[in-house]
């Protein structure tokens, strides 16, 4: 993983916006309304930010153990079970790292099933805990194409958002307001997608490693001045080291896409043992998930409405695969590694034949990984670096790294000819 | 003393050392079993073979490739791949029966790795499953090849796990199913592992690894059932170690990588 200034910066960023967690609070899955919440007043909790911090701080897997005791399946996703598992033994990694004594009580609740139903499963178990109000937004699912129809659907579900939030607060919302916090929403995620494209240079200044750790702001300051800092400065930085020809992986060869959810528990060794086959892994789908490059301040809702159903996650197989396929030629890749996740169907996608499509259209290989978000009981690191290093081996060429695919992609005869 | 060439296959279940002369020709070949903590069976043979033969460079591979002395090491797909490129020139698929996995490998004709898929973290259909199904069974392993040429049975064993696969095998035995279609089924149940895996038609298909050493019948199966052009390697235990062997040489073709 690369040394970065934007590390030490993080580390405040985060300070701050923890000890900023007082109450008005509202809960917020990470693909949510969470614009809305901060222009009715709300400070904004994510658990989903809380449940990878379990998942990195390797403190998960006895807490998801707690919440199968409880009723929760095997194979549920393992966030809500690490996340559940930690509240119910009153435990939390932001004490150790922020000084929170425990994760802020909801003033009200707030969740998007764009990104699956186990999202209103967890929430809803926090909302009979606390007592608290609690709202969900259902956008149409699977979209190829996301229709005028299926905006103004979000957005009337929005108001509902807005009339729960109004009714905690006592207080309008402040439309101007909202309009505001929408822009910095915009000009945050605009730097977040140029500070990912600084991976577009060869060798790459920063990987999947590295984006997974500074992308904490996006999800969890999304729509303040401080995230849009925060990357102003990040992007600067990075720009910088890609300008200067700066490696995250020395002597990087091959340049990898990353597929699906992070292995949080294990994310530096992945990083060390890509970096030992010279494997960047230059671009992913959770890291570019959060780029909502479509928000628009005159038109909030309905922009927030599109961004929210226009995510990845959210869309058909076919427009995937086209969004994929686009990805794959702007950053110049030459393998994809599809992470298959136990206890997150939603976001792998490696289960309905994508892999074999996009190799087809692209001629680029794949590999898949098994393993899961949270619970590295399913992960096995000799299966895992076995795997890896046969794929390292077979994308290089004999003499050297591979040649980019800067000329368009192969026929599909030419893939089969290979 | 010519210089020779050391391939080590650290197996989930047993070590294979190979050695090759200056000239690519296999001259020794130990297999052991893999015990971590009782090393001195493998230090033996390793000090016999630095006696007999002046190792110039040594190649580790198989799941405990990191953990002895080595110049390089390479993966047993990779290895295996290169071993079967000594004895079997040509673009080629591979079925690695191991110990822990099942891993098919599409070659070229240099011995380097096309493709390659392996089995999901489940002992289904591997050397492990085979042990543990067997001895439920009470089938002497070392007989099971032979005992299942008896049957022409179509009974297979339908369990996905190897835990189901117990139970099942105790309903068979209070069922009075004879030792020979016990035999032959438990093979079924490998095929059916084997028939999901993305195997190219149009390419022969070489089996190797440790599993098809002992078991030879299951190559009539897959033949039967799968593949047509069902070919067992030249000394399929040591494919991998061979092919670490010839990598550690690094002469000719695909195999200097």
């Amino acid at each position: 993983m690369s040394r970065l200034r934007a590390q030490d910066r993080l580390k405040a960023a985060l300070q701050g916006y923890y000890a900023g967690l007082t109450a008005p609070v509202a809960w917020c899955s990470s693909v949510g309304p969470a614009e809305i919440l901060y222009a009715l007043g709300f400070h904004v909790y994510f658990p989903e930010n809380h449940g990878a911090l379990l998942g990195a701080s390797r403190t998960a897997t006895p807490n998801i153990l707690r919440a199968q005791r409880e009723g929760y399946g095997e194979e549920v996703c393992s966030y809500l079970t690490a996340d559940i598992g930690a509240y119910l033994a009153g435990e939390t990694p932001l004490t150790g790292a922020y000084g929170l004594a425990s994760v802020p009580k909801p003033d009200l609740i707030v969740y998007c099933t764009n990104q699956c139903h186990e999202v209103a499963e967890w929430f809803g178990f926090y909302a009979r805990e606390f007592q608290c109000p609690c709202v969900g937004v259902h956008p149409p699912r699977y979209v190829d194409e996301v229709s005028e129809s299926a905006i103004a659907h979000v957005v009337r579900q929005f108001e509902d958002v807005i009339a729960a939030g109004e009714r905690v607060t006592g207080a309008r919302l402040d439309r101007k307001r909202l309009a505001e916090v929408v822009d910095l929403s915009r000009r945050g995620a605009e730097l977040w997608k140029q500070t990912l494209e600084t991976a577009r240079s060869t060798p790459a200044p920063l990987t999947f490693w590295d984006s997974t750790i500074l992308m904490a702001p996006i999800v969890t300051m999304r729509g303040t001045q401080a995230c849009v800092d925060f990357y102003r400065e990040t992007l600067e930085e990075l720009r910088q080291l890609a300008g200067a020809g700066t490696a995250a992986v020395p002597d990087e060869e091959v340049r990898l896409y990353w597929e699906g959810m992070p292995i949080w528990g294990r994310l530096r060794k992945l990083s060390d043992w890509f970096a030992e086959c010279r494997a960047a892994v230059v671009a992913s789908t959770y890291c570019n998930s959060w780029v909502f490059d479509c928000l628009e301040a005159d038109r909030p809702l309905a922009s927030m409405a599109e961004a929210c159903t226009r995510i990845f996650i959210n869309r058909s197989e076919d427009a995937k695969l086209r969004i994929l396929r686009e990805l794959l030629a702007d950053y110049r890749i030459d393998g994809v590694v599809y992470h298959d996740a136990r206890t997150c169907g939603n976001n792998t996608n490696c289960r309905f034949g994508l892999p074999r499509r996009l190799q087809e259209a692209t001629g680029i290989p794949f590999l898949t990984l098994h393993g899961d978000l949270n619970d590295l009981r399913f992960f096995s690191e000799g299966q895992t670096r076995t795997r890896l290093e046969t794929f390292a081996e077979r994308l290089r060429p004999r003499g050297g790294p591979p040649a980019h695919r800067e000329e368009g992609f192969p026929s599909p005869n030419q893939i089969r000819a290979r | 003393m010519p210089e020779h060439f050391l391939g080590i296959d650290l197996g989930s279940s047993y070590t294979k050392l190979a050695v090759l002369d200056g000239s690519g020709a296999a001259v020794h070949a130990a297999v052991l079993p893999t015990r971590s903590r009782r090393r001195d069976d493998f230090e033996r043979e390793l000090a016999a073979i630095r006696e007999r033969f002046a190792i110039r460079r040594v190649c580790a591979t198989g799941y405990g490739r990191r953990s002895v002395a080595s110049d390089l090491q390479k993966t047993e797909l990779v290895c295996a791949a290169a071993g079967l490129a000594l004895a079997h020139p040509g673009r080629k698929c591979i079925l690695d029966i191991g110990g822990e996995d099942i891993k098919v490998i599409e070659a070229d004709a240099d011995g380097g790795v096309v493709d390659f898929c392996m089995n999901d973290k489940c002992a289904a259909g591997t050397g492990a499953f085979l042990v543990e199904i067997a001895n439920r069974a009470e089938l002497d392993l070392g007989e099971m090849s032979a005992l299942s040429r008896q049957s022409a049975s179509e009974r297979v064993m339908n369990s996905f796990c190897t835990v189901f696969a117990m139970s099942e095998i105790l309903g068979w035995k209070l069922g009075g199913v004879s030792a020979e279609e016990m035999a032959r089924g438990i093979y079924l149940a490998v095929v059916d592992r084997v028939r999901r895996l993305p195997i190219r038609r149009e390419l022969p298909l070489f089996l190797c690894g440790g599993v098809i050493a002992y078991h030879p019948a299951l190559a009539d199966l897959l033949r039967d059932n799968i593949h047509a052009d069902v070919q067992i390697a030249e000394r399929p235990q040591y494919a991998a170690a061979f092919g670490a062997a010839a990598l550690a040489r690094g002469a000719g073709g695909g195999l200097e990588r």
